[in-house]
């Protein structure tokens, strides 16, 4: 059976492209636009992945992922933060310290290639 | 001054003026005469400061001398005359003296006896010139001081810095309308109380008493940075120092006070700007890169040859894009001074032995012979990893960018002096004289016919050049067109702690 994967972030247009890009490797693809709709979907769909966007308006990645991480049924699902990174020079700092304060199993940079998404999913899915 | 002196002769004998006028000039006064007090009178009256002494005969007929003594006291109560008295009598002499006469002389005299008594009215006359030019000059200043007292007070009153003066017991002496704004402290409640009772920020007290307090010679000033009021509504820095005497014992302290709640206002109105660019304008072109990629990767369908042509440019276009804005944020943190906060002792030779390794593939693609030298120990520097990665991801790629195929792109590290020395060279397209001075400013490109295909921000080398400035060093470039360049850093060695320490 397909594993399903929640995305959740509030740009349609970036959750429709990641869609595509996972739709082409055979996984379920449930969105959700926002952070609180993502809780919602992730107690309704449970999902296998969730990929999560950081910055959104209702309710941001980080609180999102704690969220998620404190709940008894869903703190097991592994979630993929989609990150932006804000500079160039500092991305071993911002990794280093996005691993400190999020409980994050993994984060990306968007844009994302598309080889390099899947290879990261598949890692988490398989542990 | 005697040599020049005046002498005014009243007398109505004729033998006595032309007597006196001969034993008197003499001695290089000049000797002006009067045959009778009216006369007298009249020569004193156009210039009585310059009539130094003057000889009265006491018995005149007309005016008597007694009257003219009466005259001249009018003219000049400080006139110094000496009188001429007949036969001795004491009495006139003594009332002559009462009435203000300075000394008298009875006749007969004899020529030194005239020149012992003129010459001691003189002395006592330069005294009193002394005396009333030194009174004068005291006068003058003490009037430059109350207006300079009053120039100063008229500064301070219409500074728009703040200004708070305490004396060495704490006690407020002086302060000025801007600082009871600042403070929200009338002036009532600042001057002439002591510090502890004038409620002023505990920060800013405290650090007067310690200015106040000090021991320590060297102590100059001290700046914080205040708030005041609701929060968020005055922010100010505060600098302080103490007042020292000329032995440099502290007399007191003074504080300035500025008014830095408009700049508090424009950081955070910059930092919620950058913050806005960062998504809003990011978040845009990360949705479209997005959708290229996809379309690229062929997940929306085929994709002819032509197409992935234009939309393999456009993808380099949106690259290009957020590696410009990334670039623009990385230069406002430097520049904020946020970036290079985490300094560590650093092993330079790590560093670029991770960032050459990175950018081998690179280096090969292009077929360029990529090299790092160094001796096997090299002095640490204290600095942020992450900068110095930047620095050399940055030179690096540049080199590789610039150097055409088959080329040489080189690093060495070295050590000179208290520097640890760091030459990234290549055989590249080199660097036009012209250009040299500007290749560190913001934005700017080489533009020739080999460089219009390398994507750059432009920003790359200024950055590099804030991140080396930042560490304490320096960067230089040399270059050679159609030979190569090599850019040279310089960065202090971290200084190593005492053994007691």
């Amino acid at each position: 059976m397909a594993k399903k994967i929640l995305i959740v972030d509030d740009d349609p247009d970036l959750v429709e492209a990641v869609t595509m890009i996972l739709e082409s490797k055979k996984y379920d693809v449930a969105a959700a636009y926002g952070g609180i709709e993502g809780l919602q979907k992730a107690k309704t769909e449970k999902p296998d992945l969730i990929v999560l966007d950081v910055m959104m308006p209702d309710k941001d990645g980080y609180t999102v992922c704690k969220e998620l991480k404190s709940d008894p049924h869903l703190g097991k699902i592994p979630v993929l933060l989609l990150t932006a990174v804000v500079s160039k020079i500092s991305t071993t700092r911002y990794t280093q310290q996005m691993g400190m304060e999020t409980e994050a199993d993994d984060y990306i940079d968007k844009p994302v290639e598309p080889e390099v998404l899947v290879k990261r999913i598949e890692a988490l899915l398989a542990k | 001054m005697p040599n020049q002196a005046n002498i005014l002769v009243i007398d109505d004998e004729q033998i006595m003026r032309d007597g006196c006028s001969r034993i008197l000039s003499k001695d290089g006064w000049s000797i002006i005469c009067a045959e009778n007090g009216n006369q007298g009178l009249e020569e004193i009256k156009g210039r009585p400061e310059q009539m130094d002494v003057i000889l009265l005969d006491l018995m005149m007929p007309g005016m008597s001398g007694m009257e003219v003594l009466d005259h001249i006291r009018t003219f000049d109560p400080n006139l110094l005359v000496i009188v001429i008295t007949g036969y001795a009598t004491v009495e006139s002499a003594v009332e002559a003296m009462k009435k203000g006469a300075y000394d008298f002389i009875p006749k007969p005299f004899t020529p030194d006896q005239l020149r012992i008594v003129v010459r001691r009215a003189l002395e006592r006359r330069t005294l009193q010139k002394e005396t009333e030019f030194l009174r004068r000059e005291r006068e003058k200043s003490l009037r430059d001081i109350a207006t300079e007292k009053s120039k100063i007070k008229t500064i301070i009153n219409c500074m728009g810095d703040g200004v708070l003066v305490c004396d060495r017991d704490s006690c407020i002496v002086l302060s000025n309308p801007a600082a009871s704004r600042m403070l929200k402290a009338p002036e009532t409640c600042l001057l002439g109380n002591y510090l502890n009772q004038c409620n002023l920020p505990q920060d800013l007290s405290h650090t007067i008493e310690e200015s106040l307090q000090t021991k320590d010679m060297s102590h100059t000033s001290v700046s914080q940075e205040l708030s005041v009021g609701e929060p968020g509504e005055i922010f100010l820095r505060a600098h302080t120092a103490p007042v020292r005497n000329d032995i440099g014992e502290i007399m007191g302290s003074v504080t300035v006070l500025q008014d830095i709640s408009h700049l508090k206002e424009l950081d955070k109105m910059k930092s919620e700007f950058i913050a806005m660019v960062t998504h809003e304008l990011r978040a845009p072109i990360a949705a479209v890169e997005q959708q290229l990629t996809v379309i690229l990767n062929k997940m929306a369908g085929e994709v002819t040859e032509k197409q992935e042509q234009l939309l393999s440019r456009a993808k380099e276009r949106t690259r290009g894009l957020l590696d410009l804005i990334k670039d623009l944020l990385d230069l406002s943190k430097i520049e904020a001074g946020k970036m290079v906060q985490y300094k560590e002792p650093l092993c330079l030779q790590e560093v670029i032995q991770r960032v050459v390794d990175l950018m081998r593939s690179e280096a090969e693609n292009k077929k360029l012979d990529l090299q790092f030298s160094s001796p096997p120990k090299i002095s640490l520097i204290h600095a942020d990893r992450n900068s110095m990665e930047g620095i050399f991801t940055n030179l690096i790629s540049n080199a590789i960018k610039y150097t055409p195929e088959g080329g040489k792109v080189w690093v060495h590290l070295g050590e000179e002096g208290g520097f640890v020395k760091a030459n990234v060279s290549d055989t590249g397209i080199g660097i036009e004289k012209e250009d040299l001075p500007r290749i560190f400013d913001k934005f700017y490109r080489v533009k020739t016919k080999e460089t219009r295909q390398i994507v750059g921000t432009g920003l790359g080398l200024s950055i590099v050049k804030s991140i080396v400035a930042a560490h304490l060093g320096s960067i230089s470039v040399e270059s050679e067109v159609g030979t190569g360049t090599t850019f040279t850093i310089f960065l202090p060695k971290e200084s190593v702690p005492k053994l007691n320490e």
